[in-house]
């Protein structure tokens, strides 16, 4: 048994965490944390983001590492070897991570980026099977993808895959459905470290208010909480809050099921559904304030976008 | 549909205290190596490829 978790954790990049993925996300789907959202449209769109970018990803790093970067820069292969370990896993961890911070961010606050990482916050449920869920020009252009690369290339390929690793878990555990850290906020002997922890890393905690489907609770923040495997940078930013709670609902209000394959190859593909952010002609942001509403006139709510 | 204007002085502000937070851990690296006097870029240089008939 042993050997198997160490063969899981050894090859962590490879196989390993797509084995871990699946079987946490057995156990959620053994205790029903699914309820009853796992839809065939819902099933389909989160297998094919779980095994597509697997594919597809691949072959895009091995482009840009092998054949792109010899290319341009032709003298700079190994020239950081010398970097001792820790170091160069503390500079890739901040690399790393805010660079994803700041991608992620920017997907939530410019309108225009909003419908490519749309897929992933249209799940209504928490998960292992919602985890890799993106449109695949999210996937392709995963900016600390090409950070990374450049590291390994230029000579700091163990910090990279140290990083990785750590970081591949930590985002993983903040996206299941078990709520792993909630003795870390009841347990009077963890809660010290759980107080570290919440402002540190991502956690379920703050990571499902990310994906609540409203704000309105003061538990929701999907206007924030950006982070993905620190939670410091919400902190520096005050992008962040912190109230080791769990919103009751996930996912985004106007959702409208759209077709996986829509969701997925946006704006290959578009959907048929009427109004939906991803149809042809649809809104940038389909619960955006109307910019035309005359706001003192009206008795109608306003609703504040998503994206924002 | 453009983002708010508060949301983009925002960005900007925090984008600048960003580039700081992505130079620190070299700065602090290079720091140490100063203080201890290593300079460990003299012991491990990267290989290079010599073509040999």
């Amino acid at each position: 048994m042993i050997h198997i978790i160490e063969g899981i954790f050894q090859n962590l990049k490879t196989w390993g965490l797509p084995v871990i993925m699946l079987i946490i996300g057995i156990i959620e789907f053994a205790y029903g944390l699914y309820e009853n959202h796992w839809t065939k449209n819902e099933r389909l769109l989160d297998i094919v983001c779980f095994i597509v970018p697997k594919i597809l990803v691949k072959p895009v790093i091995a482009y840009f590492g092998l054949l792109l970067l010899p290319e341009v820069l032709p003298n700079a292969k190994d020239i950081f070897a010398w970097v001792p370990f820790w170091w160069g896993f503390f500079i890739i961890a901040v690399g790393d991570d805010l660079t994803q911070y700041w991608y992620h961010r920017l997907h939530h606050q410019l309108p225009w980026l909003w419908r490519f990482h749309r897929t992933h916050h249209s799940a209504p449920y928490m998960g292992m099977a919602m985890a890799s869920r993106q449109n695949f020009l999210y996937t392709i252009f995963f900016s600390q993808i090409y950070f990374t690369t450049t590291m390994v290339y230029l000579g700091l390929g163990y910090p990279v895959l140290f990083v990785t690793g750590v970081k591949s878990l930590i985002t993983t555990g903040a996206h299941s459905s078990i709520k792993w850290d909630k003795p870390f906020y009841t347990k009077k002997w963890l809660k010290p470290i759980g107080w570290v922890m919440e402002r540190v890393i991502s956690t379920p905690a703050t990571h499902h208010a990310h994906h609540a489907d409203t704000n309105d609770d003061g538990i929701g923040n999907y206007k924030g909480n950006f982070g993905n495997m620190f939670f410091i940078w919400d902190l520096i930013f005050k992008t962040g809050i912190i109230t080791r709670q769990y919103p009751k609902g996930y996912g985004i209000k106007h959702y409208k099921q759209e077709e996986w394959y829509a969701q997925f190859l946006w704006p290959i593909f578009k959907s048929k559904k009427e109004g939906s952010e991803l149809a042809h002609n649809g809104p940038m942001v389909g619960d955006a304030t109307p910019e035309l509403l005359d706001v003192e006139d009206s008795n109608l709510p306003v609703i504040t976008p998503a994206y924002s | 549909m453009k983002a708010e204007k508060e949301t983009i002085k925002k960005l900007r502000s925090d984008l600048l205290i960003s580039l700081f937070l992505f130079a620190l851990p070299v700065l602090l690296m290079l720091l140490t190596f100063k203080i201890t006097g290593q300079q460990p870029w003299k012991n491990k240089m990267p290989v290079v490829k010599t073509q040999t008939k």
